[in-house]
This record gives C-alpha cells, structure tokens and sequence, in this order.
C-alpha cells in the first residue's frame, strides 16, 4: 500500500471531515450531526491527537473534544455508551486507551482503569461454572470458563473484542498503583483469546466452535485481538492468525476494516499484502459514508510514527 | 394521539382482527420482483402514501454467497414497491449482530448495486442515534432499551427476514429479525445482553415495543440446519407477506414443515402480539400444503417437525 497515498487521503479528506463533523458540544457522533458518543469521540480524538501538537486550530479541536468526554464520565469511572445511560460499559477501555495515549495519567483515568479491573465477566463466575457443568448445552460451544476477559456490557460474557480493548488500555498505562491487579487481569484476558481462537487462526466474536463446525474468523475482531496480543508477535497463534488475515486482505471490502488491517500489519511489521485494495480505491468505489470511525482510522493507518506511540511501548513499524 | 404502530397500546391477540399472509410462489431472484411485490401488497391495502418506510433486512455477516443474508434483490423491489405506493421515504436499515463492519456486509452482498449510493438510503442502526425505550411488556427481565431513532421515529416499520432455522430458538424469520434494531454501538457485536434476557423472551420484549406494521420474507432461497449462519441452502420458492409478524412467521413455519406452536416465542407472542392459529389467518395466494418444504432441524428441535 501507498503510504503517501493514504496520507494524503487522510489530510486531504478524512481530517478535514472530522473537523467539520464536531458537534457544538465538543463531541463526535457516528456520522456529522449525529448525536455526541464517547466511542466516536474517542476515535475522532485519536485522529487528531498528532496533529493537535502541530496545529493551534486543531489543538483547539482536540481540547473542545475532550471536555465533553472528561464530562460523561460516570461516578463509578466508567463510561456510558450513549448519553443518559447509567451504567458504563466496553467504551470505557476506549476512553481510557485515548486519554492514556494522549499522555493522561490523572485520577479520572485511573478510576476508569479501576472499573475495567473491577469488571468481570458473568459467564465465568464460579456459580456459573459450577452450574455449567450440568448444562445441556455445555458441549454446544465449548470455550474454557476458567479464562476471563471482557463483556461487552456489565453482567454479561466474554467477547473477543472487549477483552481486546480492554487489553490495549491496560498496557497503556504506566501507573503502579493497579499493577496488581493489571497483571492478572491480562494474563487471564489473554489466555481467554487465545481460547476463543477460531481453528487454523483469526477471531471471530468469541465462538471457534459451534456444533461442531468451527466458526469463520472474521477481519475485525482478528486484528483487534493481534494488536492486543502483539507482545508476542512470533508464538503460533499470532503468527496463523496473522497470516489468514493476510489472506483475507485481498478480499476486504471497506475502507474501515482496510485501515484497521493496515494498522496491524504495521504493528507486526509485515508489509502490505499483493493484491490487497487500496484505500483510496474502496472510498472511491463504495462511497464515502461519513462515517467519523472509519474517517478516524483512515487517519490513523496513514501516521503509523503515531500508532507506536497510542499502542505503548511496543514497536510499530512504518 | 398515536401516531404510528409503535405509540399505540397492544391489543389481547383474542381481541384483534383477523390477520391477512400472502404467500407466492417465486422460482428464483431472476424473476421480475418489483411485479411480484407490487400484487402481493395489493391485498393490504397499505396507507403508506407521504410516509416515512424503513425496510429492516436480515443483515447477519459476510455472504459473498447469498445464503445468510436476504436478497438485494428483494430488499430492492421492496423499495421499489413502497416508493411507487407514495411512501415520502424509504429507508433500508440494519445493525448486523456479529460484525462492526456493515459496509463490508452491504457490499458483499452486493446492495449498492441494487439501491444505488448508500448515503441517504442505508442505515447503520448500529450507530444511529439512540432514544430510550421502556419496554411495554416484561417477558424478559429487561425494562428498557436504547433503540435507534430511525426505526423507532419511522412511521412504517417492514421486518424483511430470510427464512432460516436458528440454532438456539428454531426458527428466525420475521420476530426474530428484530434484534437486528437492538444497536451494537450501545451493547455490542453480539447484543450479548438479550441473549442473557432469554433470546425467546427478549423477541418478545422488542417486538412489543418496535411493533413492525409489515413483514415480507425472503424465502427463495431460505437456510435449513444449523442456521442462521452454518446451515444449508434451502430452495424453498416463496415470498411471504403479511401484517401481523406472528401470523407470518407462524405460516413460515407450516411451510417450513414445523410447528409454529412448538416455537417458544412464537407460542407466547400468540397470546400478545398477533394470531397463531390458522384459523385466525386468512390465508391468500398459494396454498400452504402446495409450497411446503420440509426444513431439517438440529436435533435439538426434533420436536418442531410436524407430523
């Protein structure tokens, strides 16, 4: 893929959209006019954290973008999907991932960072496993309960793309103070990924196995469980996942899952694959659908200097 | 005063009128759909003239195929169809439940090349905006839901599914197309949260309150087995239409070679939210004995085949 190219798709479209999408509120909706939600917020933060360094207006962009978030927080430290919900959910990982990459380490952060510690998933309590064990269905989609991640709402299971998420804003944070419970948490969030693999490589939503017939991967969910578990970029289950989704690129059919399959390749240093469309090529053939997240990761597939720096320590090659 | 379906109280399923299905017999997607839509509405004699219409397809995951999924085509003549009735707006829209990426869903069935530019015509009710919903009945544990503005706000709701057994409930056809409203940008890819509920007791729940005014189901090419997305193609030859989403999932049934009455939701949803018994539906078009396909089914629900 053409790096300048995606540059300068990002500077000539994808910015300037998202500069014009913000609301008067200082938050992003899905879509230009849409209400304002943290999780769109969030994305549209992140594409215009780099150049809200270089530029005063989108300095100003980017500080009116904050507030809103900073506002929504709930008392518990979590975030909510929408606003007037009361109780937080999966976002707050994406909040905290941004604040942290945007160098923030203050106490509202930290309580978000609590909240994800404190969130367990309910499929996997011990009473639940107990009364799983006489469960009917317990051989329809067998996972190991003894692994824990992330739901995507309280009370609910494990999912593959929560637990990512909520992997990526654990390692972005440099506090002491959870690292206790940080440890344990990760290691049981990445031991439940790789359970929930599908056979042969690649994540789907959370089911390898359904019946008996193995569970299709799917773009999405592969690559934000390998940005997750990119520590370890050479162990088996990276390595064939990284390699379906090298297949699957060939065949990817929007400009939001292109950018994001960029992004992961950067981060395991793999060059892009032949054959695979280019951006520019899918926004012109589908249509531009306004859509602030795929404006953001258009953004952020182009600045992969940026990248290595929102995605922690770990190295992000250009 | 009420305004559409969706503001107005439920009415008992004893106390509601008769309720009307039209089924047809259409050979494959090659056929001239518009023409077959524009007959088969004709019967209902829908007030749709000046207002807003949002097809809901079933939009599940990547089918370069077209076995998971229903027909662009179909989705097209629909539209099509509630344009030329005088519809001021006929929006198509669907949150897939499995995967954040519905553009990649659209265009690998293809739907652009059927409607047109997406902008302005397709919803991503994923991401839509949202309005919080109490819900009018309590089925399920759930007491309220944020749902999306475009479907809630919409004065004519088509549940538009494909007719598919379901590896957890039997059957999802139009009932169970609804959970496709339910936005994952507020609970997720999947909506884990009404599978906690009680996925009988939930459809329940959200058709009380999203109440679709019509139902038209793609079953030209329908799915049996492990459905909704792991099962075999199935030919099955029909479109079914009706206004009474339980009626016509009911009759999906009887052409399914099942028993609507074994379904869990759709037994309890006829008592509250339309007629499940044959003689409560008047029947038009083809004969259910005469479009009949025995569907197979996990041996889970064994008990649904009629005998």
């Amino acid at each position: 893929m053409d790096s300048e190219s995606d540059k300068s798709l990002a500077a000539r479209v994808c910015l300037p959209f998202l500069r014009n999408a913000q609301n008067s509120d200082g938050g992003w909706g899905f879509h230009p006019g849409a209400e304002s939600r943290a999780e769109s917020t969030c994305w549209a933060l992140l594409a215009l954290m780099e150049s809200a360094q270089e530029s005063a207006e989108d300095r100003a962009v980017f500080e009116r973008g904050l507030a809103p978030l900073r506002s929504s927080q709930l008392a518990d430290g979590s975030w909510p999907a929408s606003a007037g919900e009361t109780a937080g959910c999966w976002v707050t990982s994406l909040c905290c991932w941004m604040l942290a990459a945007n160098g923030d380490d203050s106490v509202a952060v930290q309580r978000g960072l609590q909240w994800i510690c404190d969130d367990w998933p309910s499929d996997s309590s011990p009473w639940r496993r107990f009364l799983a064990r006489f469960s009917s269905q317990r051989n329809v989609a067998p996972v190991n309960y003894a692994y824990r991640g992330w739901s995507w709402t309280p009370g609910t299971s494990s999912w593959v793309e929560p637990t990512s998420f909520a992997l990526l804003a654990l390692e972005a944070t440099t506090s002491g103070r959870l690292a206790a419970d940080v440890k344990r948490r990760r290691e049981l969030g990445a031991a439940l990924l790789y359970d929930r693999m599908c056979p042969g490589g690649g994540w789907n939503a959370g089911n390898p196995m359904v019946y008996g017939v193995p569970g299709e991967p799917l773009v999405g969910p592969t690559i934000w469980a390998l940005l997750a578990l990119r520590g370890e970029p050479t162990r088996r289950e990276n390595v064939s996942s990284i390699e379906w989704l090298e297949g699957a690129a060939v065949g990817i059919r929007s400009p939001g899952s292109l950018a994001l399959a960029k992004i992961c390749f950067a981060a395991y240093e793999r060059s892009w694959p032949g054959g695979a469309p280019s951006l520019s090529d899918l926004l012109e053939r589908n249509g531009f659908l306004e859509n602030v997240g795929v404006a953001a990761c258009i953004s952020l597939a182009s600045n992969t200097d940026f990248l290595a720096r929102a995605l922690g320590s770990k190295k992000v090659a250009a | 005063m009420a305004t559409t379906m969706r503001d107005q109280k439920l009415i008992p399923s004893f106390q509601r009128p008769l309720s009307k299905v039209v089924i047809r017999r259409v050979g494959s997607y090659e056929q001239d759909l518009l023409s077959v839509m524009v007959e088969s509405l004709a019967p209902f004699e829908l007030r749709v003239k000046g207002k807003s219409v949002l097809l809901k397809p079933n939009l599940v995951s990547l089918d370069p195929k077209g076995l998971i999924n229903t027909h662009p085509v179909v989705i097209a003549a629909a539209r099509e169809c509630f344009l030329r009735m005088g519809a001021a707006q006929v929006l198509v829209g669907d949150g897939p439940a499995l995967d954040r990426d519905t553009e990649a869903i659209v265009e690998s069935i293809r739907l652009r090349e059927y409607l047109g530019a997406l902008g302005g015509t397709f919803v991503d009710l994923n991401i839509d905006d949202v309005q919080r919903v109490a819900l009018p009945t309590h089925a399920s544990r759930l007491k309220e839901l944020y749902l999306p503005k475009s479907c809630m706000g919409v004065d004519f709701l088509v549940s538009m599914p494909k007719l598919k057994t379901h590896h957890w409930v039997g059957v999802t056809l139009s009932m169970k197309n609804m959970f496709g409203i339910v936005p994952g940008g507020c609970y997720g890819w999947p909506k884990n949260i009404l599978h906690w509920a009680g996925i009988d007791r939930a459809i329940l729940d959200l058709n009380a309150a999203a109440r679709p005014d019509f139902a038209i189901v793609d079953g030209i090419v329908g799915m049996e087995g492990n459905g909704p997305i792991q099962g075999r193609s199935k030919a099955s030859g029909v479109l079914v239409f009706g206004n009474d989403p339980v009626a016509v999932d009911a009759t999906c049934c009887r052409v399914m070679g099942l028993r609507p009455e074994g379904v869990t939701y759709l037994a309890r949803a006829g008592t509250m939210l339309g007629h499940l018994q044959a003689d409560k539906i008047q029947q038009v078009g083809e004969k259910i004995e005469d479009v009949r396909q025995p569907f197979e089914v996990l041996p889970e629900f064994q008990r649904l085949i009629a005998s």
